[in-house]
């Protein structure tokens, strides 16, 4: 087991350098750098551009050095704990993002809260009420949360929110309580406005778990250790708790290592459409005018947490169960 | 004998009113009261300058309450600039120069500019506002080679010459260059200034000629920069407005430290301004940002978010703000644009292929496109016809106005476009009509845009079935931004459609540089555009005859020190225009909705909603606004209900 855990650490390394290269890459395919499309945005607000700043930028962000030498002036950072300079925000990238992180926090955690609240009951209850008229009808339901378009269930939520409830549009609470510290109220308010993200990136994440759940259970429940605890004469409902249940949890467990990073990250499209303070549009913007460090250190932070992600629900699914073996994987 | 501009008139017919400012008596701001009482601020009196500038609003206001407005993004912070409008020398609504800061301003020649100071005049930390301000940000900044790699800004060098710089008395500068600078105080009364001061007594603990090493260590530590000039440069920037320890002149004062999703702005207490019932301006004592994208800044304008609202609303949301009027106790009011063209089309002259670029340097070939443009119908049925119809060229209210110009191979005349093409030898056509280029292929025209709007898009659509008859195949390609930039300066697009010129308000003394090539952002010449701009290091040299004789009139008004003589060259330089109409315009005069609470008073019903001239809301002296007192105070306190 340690030479496992000591395996999969030392592997993590090489897979975050390259990851960190693709990443490096990708953002610096399109031609220019944030300094041509920063021009070229204050052309089109037909604002004088500042030669002056331009070149103090250049030099400051070494735009004029070759690819690799950036790269390494990046790279040099990062494992210094350096995270750079966000030349989009004039800050640094670590405030920048460090804003923003709590409230994307609040939304992803709520709305895993609510896939799983919805999906769990539900899930269970169309795998032991299959083909019945109501395992119909929520499936019918779930279905639609899995079709519908997410932006277009956040702006009809936003339109409705205003009209009847007076819920100002977009955000996460009302305008006066931003900046201010916490209190009662602007919690409240954050509330009333934390429904719509939540309803709307929970809808497709909840189809999809009932889904998963459903088809888990029902090969559980046709298996013969079932059918012999139920002949023995364990009611119906404890011994569905007690064996096929647990079983079929396995999924849920692996999914926690796309959680972590997923925590973070912010519903992208979602949160520009609602305007949601949180990461996601902030990576957007980011990415669009070709921030290199803040696009890339985010990702980058993004990586790692997977990775660490993925590290630790294997870790989790050998403890939780022990027909899975780690150790068979190296002969493979 | 010494020539003097009309300017120097204008200077000493608005330094009358100045004179009176003793007559006013001011006044405490309620707001400011308590902290006066408190012995933390110094009455109004002290506050002020001795020589305070009198504005007489539309109606006199009451002091107090708080504007609210949206924005896109933190960097709109620098909006408040604009909107404040405050500046050495500004413009009035009716584009004449006036001293603003500057208690006036002598000009010799146009070639030697003494700015007189407000004797009294502080920054908004309360220190005084002298010509150590402007000594430090010309010889210590400036003049550095650290802090400004590229030297003085590029509006400060004539002939490559810099300005010589006395300070004459602490309430007096002076700066003289051996030729005429007209773009001087034009630069200085923009909507993004030029500064041409610093708070010395703040920047120099930044500055390594002032501040104590082992400090300035710890600072550049503290901030995380890399050395002393990248943090001179992040602190000062009055114009991008996100410091809030910066000192400033303008009427509102940032409070919030970015990043934030809401800037709170609070009043200057030591602004210049006055009213003549003795308030000192502005009235409103609060001005929130709340920054949100920037695609539903309509739909939180029409649920009642904001009191004051015009960016990122477009004439086709008008429809859907003036629905909810009466819900949301506002009113939706049209002003004009005055950009020369809401839409034009830019054949480009350095395109790269060589049929296309004969093409679009055949005048017969770009007046053929012109007239085959059904002006009117784009009107009708984009603008409710509500738009003027005509080429990219200046506006009815300038003074160099001609309707001439506008109309110049604008009319619909499918017959006589179809002659000018059959003159220049596309006689051959295809199976369904379309003519056929000298080398076979079909006269096939990509018009390239930014992809930024459906306008353009919808407009196109309808040129397309005018264009059809008279034998021309349009296709339009929406890009992004960046890359359609590209594309056009590396001569890669055919024709590309984008909004007019800027400034279509353009008076006698305003620079033509937007008529002539001079920068690559001109996208009907990007190359010679570029060839101006980096001084012949890239770019292809102009190569036409009218072209250069467009560079030589500009260069020849930049020398004139006439009025006459730079209203004569104008007028060469729009006729050039308007003859070999070097872009298609479409329509003009686009109306832009404004969204103005029924709380606030001061707005103008009707007005010019524009970047140059206009500065927005800045002209209309948005210190002069306030709000109706008891339901600005009831707002402060309910939460926003839609």
């Amino acid at each position: 087991m340690f030479h496992y855990i000591m395996r999969r650490v030392l592997i993590m390394i090489p897979t975050l350098i390259v990851i960190s290269a693709v990443i490096f890459t990708i953002i610096k395919l399109p031609p220019g750098d944030y300094l041509s499309s920063y021009i070229d945005t204050l052309r089109q607000s037909h604002e004088a551009v500042d030669e002056q700043k331009i070149a103090f930028l250049r030099a400051q962000f070494h735009l004029d050095e070759p690819a690799w030498r950036q790269y390494l002036y990046w790279i040099s950072g990062l494992i210094r704990g350096d995270l750079g300079y966000s030349a989009l925000y004039d800050l640094p990238v670590s405030q920048v993002v460090g804003d923003k992180l709590l409230l994307t926090f609040i939304v992803s955690f709520a709305t895993i809260v609510f896939t799983w609240v919805v999906a769990f009951p539900i899930g269970v209850y169309s795998a032991t009420h299959q083909y019945s008229f109501s395992d119909y009808g929520l499936t019918f339901l779930g279905f639609l949360g899995l079709a519908t378009p997410n932006f277009l269930l956040a702006l009809v939520l936003l339109y409705f929110a205003n009209v009847k409830f007076g819920i100002s549009i977009g955000g996460l609470m009302d305008p006066q309580y931003l900046d201010k510290p916490w209190t009662l109220a602007k919690a409240v308010s954050v509330l009333k406005h934390l429904w719509i993200p939540v309803l709307v990136i929970g809808a497709a994440g909840t189809a999809g778990m009932i889904r998963r759940l459903r088809a888990n259970l029902l090969d559980e429940l046709q298996k013969q250790y079932f059918v012999t605890a139920r002949a023995k004469g364990l009611s119906p409902f404890r011994a569905l708790i007690k064996y096929p249940l647990r079983m079929s949890l396995n999924p849920f467990i692996a999914d926690i290592g796309a959680l972590l990073p997923h925590v973070i990250s912010g519903a992208a499209v979602v949160s520009v459409v609602l305007s949601l303070p949180t990461t996601g549009p902030m990576l957007l913007e980011a990415l669009r005018s070709q921030d290199m460090y803040l696009a890339g250190s985010f990702l980058m932070f993004m990586a790692a947490l997977t990775v660490v992600g993925v590290f630790l629900s294997d870790l989790a699914l050998a403890w939780l169960d022990p027909r899975i073996r780690l150790e068979g994987g190296v002969t493979r | 004998m010494r020539k003097l501009l009309p300017l120097l008139a204008v200077v000493c017919l608005v330094a009358l009113p100045a004179a009176h400012a003793q007559a006013v008596e001011p006044k405490e701001t309620p707001a400011l009261e308590e902290a006066v009482k408190a012995g933390t601020l110094p009455p109004v009196t002290e506050r002020l300058p001795s020589d305070a500038l009198v504005i007489r609003p539309v109606e006199l206001g009451t002091p107090g309450g708080s504007l609210h407005m949206l924005m896109a993004s933190a960097k709109d912070t620098r909006m408040m600039v604009v909107y404040g409008y405050t500046r050495l020398v500004v413009y009035t609504p009716d584009y004449k120069l006036e001293p603003d800061i500057a208690q006036s301003v002598d000009v010799e020649d146009g070639r030697v500019f003494t700015f007189h100071l407000r004797p009294g005049h502080k920054w908004s930390d309360g220190q005084p506002f002298t010509a150590e301000d402007f000594r430090y940000w010309f010889e210590d900044m400036a003049s550095n080679k650290k802090l400004y790699t590229a030297g003085l800004p590029e509006q400060m060098l004539v002939d490559g010459k810099p300005p010589s710089f006395e300070v004459i008395d602490p309430q007096t500068v002076r700066y003289s260059w051996a030729k005429p600078n007209p773009l001087f105080l034009p630069t200085l009364a923009g909507p993004d200034p030029l500064y041409i001061y610093a708070p010395a007594h703040y920047m120099r603990q930044f500055n390594a000629k002032y501040a104590d090493e082992k400090a300035l260590d710890d600072l550049v530590k503290q901030y995380r920069v890399r050395n002393w000039t990248a943090l001179h440069t992040k602190l000062f920037r009055p114009y991008h407005t996100d410091n809030p320890d910066l000192p400033v002149l303008d009427p509102w004062v940032l409070k919030t430290r970015p990043p934030a999703d809401r800037f709170v702005f609070e009043r200057n207490p030591y602004f210049h301004r006055i009213d003549p019932a003795g308030h000192q301006l502005p009235y409103i004592d609060t001005v929130e940002l709340v920054i949100a994208d920037s695609k539903i800044i309509p739909a939180k304008t029409g649920a009642g978010e904001s009191d004051l609202q015009a960016r990122y609303l477009r004439f086709d949301n008008y429809t859907f703000l003036k629905d909810a009027e009466d819900h949301n106790d506002y009113t939706v009011r049209l002003w004009r644009t005055a950009p020369g063209a809401q839409l034009a089309l830019y054949p480009n002259l350095n395109a790269e292929n060589p049929i296309w670029r004969q093409l679009n340097r055949d005048v017969r070939f770009r007046r053929a496109l012109s007239l085959a443009i059904d002006r009117h119908e784009i009107n009708e049925a984009m603008y409710y016809g509500l738009a003027i119809e005509g080429q990219n060229t200046v506006l009815p209210k300038s003074p160099l106005y001609d309707p001439a110009y506008r109309a110049a191979w604008a009319a619909y005349d499918p017959k006589q476009a179809s002659r000018l093409l059959d003159e220049i030898g596309l006689t051959k056509r295809d199976s369904s009509g379309i003519r056929l280029l000298p080398d076979g292929r079909p006269l096939e025209i990509v018009i390239e845009n930014a992809g930024e709007s459906t306008e353009q898009a919808d407009a196109l659509e309808l040129i397309r079935d005018t264009w059809a008859e008279v034998g021309i195949h349009l296709f339009s390609k929406p890009s992004q931004l960046d890359i359609w930039r590209r594309r056009v300066y590396s001569g890669a697009t055919m024709m590309s459609i984008d909004r007019g010129i800027d400034n279509g308000l353009v008076a006698v003394e305003t620079p033509p540089d937007e008529f002539v090539p001079t920068t690559q952002g001109q996208v009907q010449w990007p190359m010679w555009g570029q060839y101006i701009e980096t001084k012949s290091k890239s770019g292809e040299p102009i190569d036409t005859p009218d072209a250069q004789e467009l560079r030589r009139l500009y260069k020849a008004w930049l020398d004139a020190t006439d009025v006459g003589e730079r209203a004569e060259i104008w007028r060469k330089i729009l006729e050039i225009n308007a003859r070999d109409v070097f872009s298609i315009g479409l329509v003009a005069g686009v109306p832009q909705p404004i969204v103005v609470s029924n709380k606030l008073h001061n707005v103008p019903e009707e007005g010019i909603f524009n970047w140059i001239p206009g500065a927005f809301f800045g002209y209309y002296h948005m210190d002069t606004f306030w709000l109706t007192p008891e339901a600005s105070s009831q707002a402060s306190t309910a939460p926003s209900k839609g």
